[in-house]
């Protein structure tokens, strides 16, 4: 694997209001790198809804918790891996939801990893060390 | 996020401003339901001033969308920035509401 040109390290607790310091961040990195515009919204999209899950459903005590976030860019390809110490969990197995549901019959919710699977080009999961780690990836198109 | 409402002619029209992010999505569906409570026979969500959404922010206009069909209110979504508007388009939002490019053409259609 290639050394990646730049990468940026992130420690967010296990806190709703952590995601404004997310936010700060991408934009820091569309500005540093030099990312497309365009991409700042999806990739905060994804990762909310990557950050959200973990904060909401993977942990069993009322500790706080650090949720890692390592950021790299390699020639197009921009890769963010978010590590938590969560119960073991992997939301790519999460069924799809149904989007073709006229409203009726459509689940409040379950959007957030199916958005995040549609945003990204590749999404995946490890279990390493007693850690959950979710690995996005995007090909950048400037 | 700052949610404006105002009337206009018959129609209830809600302003989103700003990001509708996890953060935010607690007080703004408080907000959007009192609207609700009223009761509107027509509903209009100006989307213009809204720069960001996620499934949090979404989960809002599908219990909107419910409540306004229960009540048998018409619902409708205007001016949707470009970036927002795919969002929809990906949850399959853009099948279950009425769109429209400006809110002149929300009020008339």
């Amino acid at each position: 694997m290639e050394t990646p040109e730049h990468t940026h390290s992130l420690q967010l607790s296990n806190q709703i209001d952590e995601l404004s310091r997310l936010a700060e961040t991408i934009d820091q990195l569309q500005v540093q790198w030099q990312l497309p515009v365009s991409l700042v919204m999806p990739l905060n999209l994804a990762l909310e809804e990557a950050f959200t899950n973990v904060v909401n459903y993977a942990y069993d005590d009322d500790k706080q918790h650090l949720i890692e976030l390592e950021f790299s860019l390699s020639g197009d390809t921009l890769t963010v891996s978010i590590r938590d110490d969560g119960r073991a969990w992997d939301p790519t197995q999460k069924e799809d939801p149904d989007v073709s549901l006229p409203a009726g019959d459509r689940p409040i919710g379950g959007l957030g990893i199916f958005l995040i699977k549609k945003l990204m080009d590749k999404v995946h999961y490890q279990r390493i060390e007693n850690k959950n780690q979710l690995t996005l990836t995007k090909h950048i198109s400037q | 996020m700052n949610i404006q409402t105002r009337q206009q002619a018959d129609c209830l029209i809600v302003a989103l401003q700003g990001r509708l992010d996890t953060t935010q999505s607690e007080a703004a569906e408080r907000q959007v339901n009192e609207a609700l409570a009223s009761a509107p026979a027509k509903l209009i969500f100006d989307c213009s001033q809204m720069d960001y959404i996620s499934s949090s922010g979404l989960r809002i206009f599908l219990i909107a969308h419910k409540k306004m069909t229960a009540s048998s209110g018409s619902l409708r979504i205007c001016c949707l920035q470009p970036s927002i508007r795919e969002i929809f388009d990906m949850s399959g939002f853009s099948m279950i509401f009425s769109m429209f490019e400006t809110l002149d053409d929300a009020l008339a259609g």
